[in-house]
């Protein structure tokens, strides 16, 4: 009998907390912002985990930011609910001038965002030779706001497709000074044993003085 | 009848309160309150508000406050319960991480100096006695903000809010970088000839000034020098961060002047009472029985129940006393071979033979570690050391000569026994993955407590925490006159402190930045000195820099095994294996963002003349 009472006091307990919070929810952000971070219409090539946007939404007393992290592909994506918004972007944090301006965002809906950005340095799309145990890489560095120093140039090899300076099973990096910029550049790099005999990915970077995230052509994967 | 009398009597007893009392009844002193006019004439209870503000000073490792986050960075892993796991894969440090605005504590203090000087009644000598020990509190405060977040503003005066709707007069904008290091300099140097305290360890006194002034002054000039030497400096516009590079020789001087003045003039000396070297270093930090190089130290007390369990967390797993706890910091390899040889050669330990076809084979597994610093063994316990006076043998498992390579054998349990009736793996491990037993084949040995059942949760530990002490004293003098040229002097310095831990007289003979940099890293290590060290150098970028291919970014691990080869004379021997640490998953990652810490944006939406810290 006590056993049963309890039984119906815990059932109902669980209705009450099943049923009883209706009222006051209310429907998740629906609206998606999508975007990228782009140079003269083309993505940059970031690390993943690197680079954060930041999107406030003022008209309130006390406001935090809501965080936009951007993709290794340059990618960026985020749930919001309607409004209007703006887009600002953290100094010194990625491998362009710093922008003070904020930029608006209006979502209704959906929306699709381009932020063009001024990079230091690009990168022209690489060329990979792949022979035997080493792996070459072709590209030229394009000085685009040359007013602070490239400090090194590299490839980085790795198994799976999210690749970088942090992440990466094999690297070969040229500090500036053992190249010469104006002219294309070709970098060898012998892989490592644990890459012998697969398939790999590759991409190639440029690290600007003073600015901890590197500008990447986009993953590539050779046979 | 009866009900009437009853009602009388309710009546009565109603009103007896009103009448019976004195007239100033309502007047009353409130029992559980102590008034200001209390609290500021009497001596005691102005110690005993001086002792909640020692108590609450900030500190990132300590004994007590986040003592897990030795386990964060490259000295050590986390190898105590499953729940702590997080501390081996932090992918990258949040901005967050060392953030501190801890105002209320600046305003108690500013608070009770206006106090003392408004209120009391003490003798004038007393109050200032007393002002000059908060203003030394305030100093080590704002020595702890400055470090993690830059210039902050500099508030000395209680802050009152008249209600008026407009709380901008409370706004204060963040001081210069350098300005809060010279405001630290100048109180330090006003509240000098007035603080008293001689003799005392646990309250401040002249050389406990002059401590914070030694380290506070070589952080500053650190910054100024170093910060500079990056390829682009932080720095934001206002100052707020960044110091001129031309301000470093200044603080550099004022950094060597104060910690010559201990080291000449404050009576204190290197701790030197057990003849045995190591036990001598593990003795130095621990033994509160007339320390002499203790010069500031959170004490704890047991028959006033102020303890900790930094003991219960962090013994061996084979001599624990509690049936839980035990083993949560591991000290890493990369630590223990930072420790070099007597000889001077680098720590580096034999593993395998000279042209790395085999296991060098070890007679005794603690054999490895003969001939090092004996500050390895004061620091941590290796395998085969001593602890408590029982030896804390380690041995992972075995390796089973197959007649042409060996076969490892370990086992999912500890203490067990191997086919041969010998040890597989030993009680104390190391073990690959069972919690609370070591991960790295290390345990702690500083500032774990020797004494009968302190291990245990019902005892406790009452191991002091040491702040400053002579040892860091020697090395900040030495730092400061090898940046100012004086490199002879900086020699003689290094060289006191490493015939302590068992190097000759003058076993260096010439000195570089790096060997500067390693005997900090190696005499200081779990004092909370590694990260700060890193972070004014600027090299905590380079050296955590969240890679799997850097070394120093990875907790290694040193696993010895036996060798079970029936008939060959290498039976019975040891043999000790690198690896990553088992347990350990993401290398560390320190990125720029991270030399100043996030100023969140609830203090931003409060004050918004704070600026943001750089990359934030």
């Amino acid at each position: 009998m006590k056993n049963s009472i309890l039984k119906i006091t815990v059932f109902l307990a669980f209705v009450y907390i099943a049923t009883g919070c209706d009222y006051d929810n209310f429907d998740p952000p629906k609206s998606l912002l999508e975007g990228r971070v782009v140079y003269q219409g083309e993505p940059l090539g970031l690390r993943s985990e690197g680079v954060q946007l930041e999107l406030w939404q003022p008209g309130y007393e006390l406001f935090q930011k809501i965080p936009l992290h951007v993709d290794q592909d340059g990618t960026f994506s985020a749930a919001l609910f309607d409004g209007d918004y703006k887009l600002t972007l953290i100094r010194g944090n990625g491998p362009w001038l710093d922008v003070t301006d904020s930029i608006d965002v209006q979502v209704r809906g959906g929306e699709t965002l381009d932020v063009e950005v001024d990079p230091y340095y690009t990168l022209t799309t690489p060329q990979f030779t792949r022979n035997g145990g080493s792996l070459t890489a072709n590209f030229e560095v394009n000085s685009v706001n040359p007013v602070r120093d490239v400090e090194m140039v590299a490839v980085y090899v790795g198994r799976t497709a999210i690749l970088d300076v942090v992440r990466n099973e094999g690297n070969q990096e040229v500090p500036a000074g053992d190249l010469d910029l104006s002219s294309p550049v070709s970098i060898n790099i012998d892989l490592p044993g644990s890459l012998s005999g697969r398939d790999v990915y590759v991409r190639v970077g440029v690290k600007t003085a003073g600015i901890q995230e590197l500008v990447y052509s986009q993953v590539q994967h050779l046979q | 009848m009866k009900r009437r009398y009853f009602i009388l009597l309710i009546a009565i007893a109603c009103n007896l309160p009103l009448t019976s009392c004195e007239t100033d009844w309502l007047e009353r002193e409130p029992p559980s309150i102590l008034l200001d006019e209390q609290v500021w004439n009497d001596a005691n209870l102005i110690t005993g508000v001086l002792s909640n503000f020692y108590d609450r000073i900030p500190a990132h490792t300590s004994l007590t406050t986040g003592w897990t986050e030795f386990a964060a960075y490259d000295e050590a892993m986390w190898s105590g319960q499953s729940n702590q796991e997080g501390l081996n894969n932090i992918v990258s440090y949040p901005f967050d991480r060392w953030g501190l605005w801890n105002f209320e504590l600046i305003r108690d203090i500013n608070l009770s100096i206006k106090k003392l000087q408004e209120i009391s009644a003490l003798e004038e000598s007393r109050k200032t006695q007393f002002i000059s020990e908060l203003r030394f509190i305030r100093a080590q405060i704002y020595f702890e903000h400055v470090k993690r977040m830059g210039g902050v503003p500099i508030i000395t005066e209680e802050l009152i809010y008249d209600f008026s709707g407009d709380p901008s007069g409370l706004q204060f904008p963040r001081n210069k970088e350098e300005e809060v290091y010279d405001f630290i300099a100048t109180e330090l140097d006003a509240i000098i000839p007035s603080i008293g305290n001689e003799g005392s360890k646990t309250r401040a006194n002249r050389f406990t000034a002059l401590a914070l002034k030694s380290r506070a002054m070589l952080y500053a000039a650190s910054l100024a020098k170093y910060n500079n030497q990056m390829g682009a400096p932080i720095s934001l516009p206002g100052g707020e961060v960044g110091i001129p590079a031309a301000r470093a020789e200044g603080y550099y001087n004022q950094s060597l002047d104060a910690s010559l003045e201990i080291i000449n003039e404050g009576g204190y000396a290197l701790y030197q009472e057990n003849p045995d070297l190591g036990e001598n270093f593990y003795e130095a930090l621990v033994s509160k029985n007339n320390n002499s190089e203790v010069i500031w130290a959170q004490d704890f007390l047991s028959s006033a129940d102020k303890r900790h369990g930094f003991t219960y967390e962090n013994i061996a797993r084979s001599v624990r006393e509690d049936n839980l706890g035990s083993s949560a910091i591991a000290p890493s390899l990369n630590l223990v071979e930072d420790f070099e040889y007597l000889d001077g050669s680098s720590g580096e330990l034999r593993i395998r033979n000279a042209d790395n076809t085999d296991y060098v084979y070890y007679d005794e597994v603690e054999d490895i570690f003969a001939d090092k610093d004996a500050r390895l063994y004061g620091t941590v316990v290796y395998p085969g050391a001593n602890f408590k006076g029982q030896e804390i043998f380690m041995q992972a498992g075995v390796m089973v000569w197959n007649g042409s390579s060996y076969n490892v054998v370990e086992s999912n349990g500890l203490a067990t026994v191997h086919g041969d009736g010998g040890v597989l793996t030993a009680a104390a491990g190391p073990h690959r993955s069972i919690q609370e037993v070591s991960n790295t084949g290390f345990y702690l040995r500083k500032y774990v407590d020797n004494g009968p059942q302190t291990s245990t949760r019902g005892i406790r530990s009452e191991v002091w925490w040491v702040r400053f002490r002579l040892g860091e004293v020697y090395l900040n003098a030495a730092e400061a006159a090898f940046e100012l040229g004086r490199t002879a002097e900086a020699l003689q310095l290094v060289n006191v402190v490493r015939e302590r831990a068992g190097f000759g007289p003058n076993s260096l003979t010439e000195l570089t930045i790096q060997k500067i940099r390693n005997e900090r890293r190696v005499e200081l290590a779990f004092e909370d000195h590694l990260v700060w060290d890193y972070k004014r150098w600027r090299i905590a970028h380079t050296q955590w820099s969240g890679n799997n291919n850097n070394p120093n970014s990875v907790v290694y691990s040193l696993y010895p095994y036996r060798i079970v080869r029936p008939g060959d004379s290498r039976d019975g021997k040891y043999v000790f294996v690198k690896a990553v640490a088992p347990r350990f998953r993401a290398p560390r990652f320190f990125q720029l963002g991270n030399y100043y810490s996030l100023i969140g944006q609830d203090l931003i939406d409060a004050n918004p003349k704070l600026v943001r810290n750089p990359f934030h």
